[in-house]
């Protein structure tokens, strides 16, 4: 009797485990996906210390060039994202191993799935296995007019510090030492004009700093074209911002929402002081979610146009050179 | 002193002027309102930028002056105060805080692109009526074969050297040159035209040093550019010329950038020349000569005698019918709807008129005697700022087609490119299936059919993509 009871016990703490695997929920891109305990993907391997990746541009982003085995096409580096994201339009035949839950607000969560995609280069990066979520891109591809199989999130670069060159668009993905450190022979830029640590929840950057006196935990996002405020948490500091433009803009559902530009004076990162500032205020309590963490802005092209950054992902420090063209 | 005291008024009188030009329109935030403050001492564009920042849906600025404002009511604009010629309007904010977006670059990308943060895409140059490379060291040049040789100097030291550019859709992984003993060389097939590239030396972009002909790439660079010569202009004989020029329509009539070279039995310029109508003279030793080997002349209105050149698919416009009409002109998008442009010729039967159009697809329309009519023959058409024209393609390179539906009466298409108009694209019946041909430039074309006004996708399509309908749409990529 006391051997089959140890026996159920340890099948039912097994059976326990495996739930409580399945419960987890991961939340990408707005939607939550069950199911999804993910095992690490296998780290990239190549032979090189520095890759240097040409960036193209299509309006205010940035965009890498990626295979997927023999297929190669246009990628968003989208620090916004968490990892690889690809544009259900050409990939919704992929297979899934995970589903999403019941559609969002946004309407398209219907086609969005987990898969894993094999063979995964960023020129002599390669990675064997890489877990990705499929989901609908098309609003980039028409809002920019260029064809875009997918979103390149940070974990793809966990490993490395990239530094961001959109002067001479350039991309560094770069290998680090024991330490962490970029080694110094392989410096692309040195002594940097602000240097800030962040912290790296749910695979999102977050930066500290000061809007209009105002402390705010930023979202970095190379996927946003322009900064963006909440426009509840930024009431404060509202009045007397000058607007530089009303506008409206299109969710996946066809749903139109207004936004408005406007600027303000001083935003303080990593003790320096960016003046002259410009932000899009809207809601941003639908990106808290999907970050899994509350965001009051988001650090997008109008914050990261103004030098060349790096981002090291080991040691969680943003560093921002101011560009001096040599 | 004398000369700094009149610098002293000079100033204050420009400020002076500064500060009268200033207006106090402004449109700025408060805590839950977004206030527009309006001076109706304003000028007419001065208001209109305001409103338009503003995002005022109808802007009718003349009736604001005369102090009517519903065009601002009706968009949900309250008048808070009125000083004199002073009026604020304001609106509450919370309209912001409806965002069903969950991810910033979906956001963004949807911004209209007025927006003025979304630049669009460069690298893709405009058409030009003419264009002559420049080189200060021949690096690109076209091979008997046909194709075009890009060479790159130097770099040998490089570890992977690519040509990207316009004609490649700016790849960043296709166009290996390989490594010769003096550099890098790749070949590209080009059709007559326009193009920019830049070379991509170990991941860096580098424009060609060689060569002159630039364009802004819109991030701080230039790219190169090259024209894929189309046009061999010769003048034989004048063996004691010392300078022979060629000047037309194409480079405003310009003696002085156009030179011809010397060859066995006379002289030569080649260069790329867009399809349409040019007229041209050389001028040699300083006296214009027509084009003696040319028959086809014309005068202009100072009357003097021009040669003229007929590059591309002339067209024949015919109008059956209206043989009282006085005067019958075409008009269309093809010349910038200028009515009293094109005019057409008496025929037995009607009217009718060859011209050159270059490839596109373009809404025209018969103007007799002043009355715009569409083309009664056509039964295609495409709505253009709410107008419905007569619809033509030159040059298509696209063919749409839907096999099957033997049964249904009509099959149309709609897509972005008519602005979904349901009813103007007619397709052809031939065989068992419908089509239409269509040019179509580089980029993406979401679509759909219609048959007997049913709504389909492309059955012959693996590429959809939602709708605002939830019913998806086809789409193709021109590349």
């Amino acid at each position: 009797m006391y051997r089959p009871c140890l026996f159920l016990l340890i099948l039912i703490l097994m059976a326990s485990l495996q739930t409580g695997q399945c419960t987890e929920k991961v939340s990408i891109g707005g939607i939550t996906f069950k199911n999804a305990m993910r095992g690490p993907d296998p780290d990239p391997s190549g032979d090189f210390n520095t890759v240097i990746v040409p960036i193209k541009r299509a309006g205010n982003l940035i965009i890498v060039e990626a295979q997927i085995d023999t297929l190669a096409g246009n990628f968003v580096l989208d620090t916004g994202a968490p990892y690889l994201v690809l544009n259900a339009t050409y990939f919704r035949n992929m297979r899934k191993i995970d589903t999403q839950e019941p559609a969002g607000l946004n309407g398209a969560a219907s086609e969005s799935f987990t898969t894993a995609v094999f063979n995964f280069n960023i020129l002599d990066i390669h990675y064997p296995r890489l877990t990705a979520d499929v989901t609908d891109l098309s609003a980039i591809e028409n809002g920019r007019g260029v064809k875009i199989l997918g979103l390149l999130g940070t974990r793809l670069f966990s490993k490395f510090s990239i530094t961001v060159d959109l002067f001479r668009n350039t991309l560094y993905i770069q290998k680090l030492d024991a330490d962490g450190n970029v080694p110094v022979g392989e410096q692309a830029f040195h002594e940097p004009w602000m240097k800030t640590s962040f912290r790296f929840a749910n695979d999102v950057i977050f930066i500290k700093g000061t809007a209009n006196g105002d402390t705010m935990w930023f979202a970095f996002d190379t996927g946003a074209e322009s900064n963006l405020m909440d426009y509840d948490r930024a009431r404060k500091i509202l009045p007397g911002m000058q607007v530089i433009n009303r506008s409206k803009t299109t969710g996946i559902g066809g749903s139109a929402f207004e936004v408005i530009y406007a600027r303000f004076d001083t935003l303080l990162i990593g003790d320096r002081r960016f003046i002259k500032n410009r932000v899009l205020l809207t809601s941003l309590e639908k990106m808290g979610k999907a970050y899994g963490h509350s965001v009051d802005g988001i650090l997008g092209y109008d914050f990261f146009i103004r030098g060349v950054f790096s981002i090291n992902f080991a040691k969680k420090e943003f560093e921002m050179y101011i560009y001096t063209n040599q | 002193m004398k000369k700094c005291r009149s610098v002293i008024v000079l100033f204050l009188l420009l400020s002076g002027f500064t500060v009268g030009a200033q207006t106090r329109n402004s449109l700025v935030l408060g805590k839950e309102h977004l206030i527009l403050m309006l001076d109706l001492n304003s000028s007419k564009p001065q208001l209109d930028t305001i409103l338009l920042k503003a995002g005022v849906k109808t802007i009718n600025t003349a009736a604001i002056l005369h102090n009517d404002f519903t065009s601002l009511t009706n968009d949900g604009w309250k008048l808070a105060k009125r000083e004199k010629n002073t009026v604020i309007f304001n609106r509450a904010l919370k309209d912001l805080d409806v965002n069903p977006q969950n991810q910033p670059v979906l956001i963004t990308t949807n911004i209209a692109p007025d927006h003025g943060i979304n630049p669009g895409v460069p690298g893709y140059p405009d058409e030009e009526t003419f264009g002559i490379n420049k080189f200060m060291k021949l690096t690109v040049y076209d091979l008997p074969s046909g194709l075009t040789r890009f060479y790159l100097p130097g770099f040998l030291k490089a570890k992977r050297v690519l040509l990207s550019g316009s004609f490649n859709n700016w790849s960043t992984l296709k166009g290996t040159m390989l490594k010769t003993d003096s550099g890098w060389v790749t070949d590209a097939r080009l059709a007559p035209g326009v193009y920019e590239y830049k070379y991509i030396i170990d991941g860096r972009w580098q424009r060609d040093r060689d060569n002159l002909q630039q364009h802004a790439d819109g991030f701080n660079d230039v790219n190169s550019v090259y024209y894929k010569y189309n046009h061999t202009f010769t003048l034989k004989g004048y063996a004691n010329a010392k300078k022979v020029m060629l000047a037309g329509s194409f480079n405003n009539w310009d003696a002085g950038n156009i030179s011809l070279q010397k060859t066995g039995n006379g002289w030569q310029t080649r260069f790329y020349l867009h399809d349409g109508t040019h007229t041209y003279r050389f001028w040699v030793d300083g006296k214009w000569v027509t084009d003696p080997a040319n028959p086809i002349t014309v005068k202009d209105a100072d009357g003097h005698t021009n040669s003229v050149l007929n590059l591309g698919e002339t067209v024949t416009f015919k109008l059956n019918g209206h043989t009282e009409a006085k005067k019958v002109y075409l008009a269309g998008s093809f010349n910038n709807w200028k009515p009293g442009e094109i005019l057409l010729k008496k025929t037995a039967t009607g009217w009718a008129i060859p011209i050159i159009v270059p490839p596109g697809n373009y809404g025209y329309k018969f103007i007799v005697d002043d009355n715009w009519i569409t083309d009664p023959v056509n039964p295609r058409h495409i709505t253009e700022g709410g107008i419905s024209n007569s619809f033509i393609s030159i040059k298509p390179n696209y063919t749409f087609r839907l096999a099957g539906y033997g049964n249904a009466k009509s099959v149309h298409i709609a897509g972005n490119f008519n602005d979904w108009d349901p009813d103007g694209l007619v397709m052809d019946h031939t065989g068992n299936e419908w089509t239409i041909k269509m040019h179509l430039k580089q980029g993406k074309y979401r679509y759909k059919f219609l048959a007997d006004g049913k709504w389909l996708l492309d059955p012959a399509n693996k590429l959809y993509e939602q709708n605002e309908q939830h019913t998806s749409n086809s789409f193709i990529w021109i590349e």
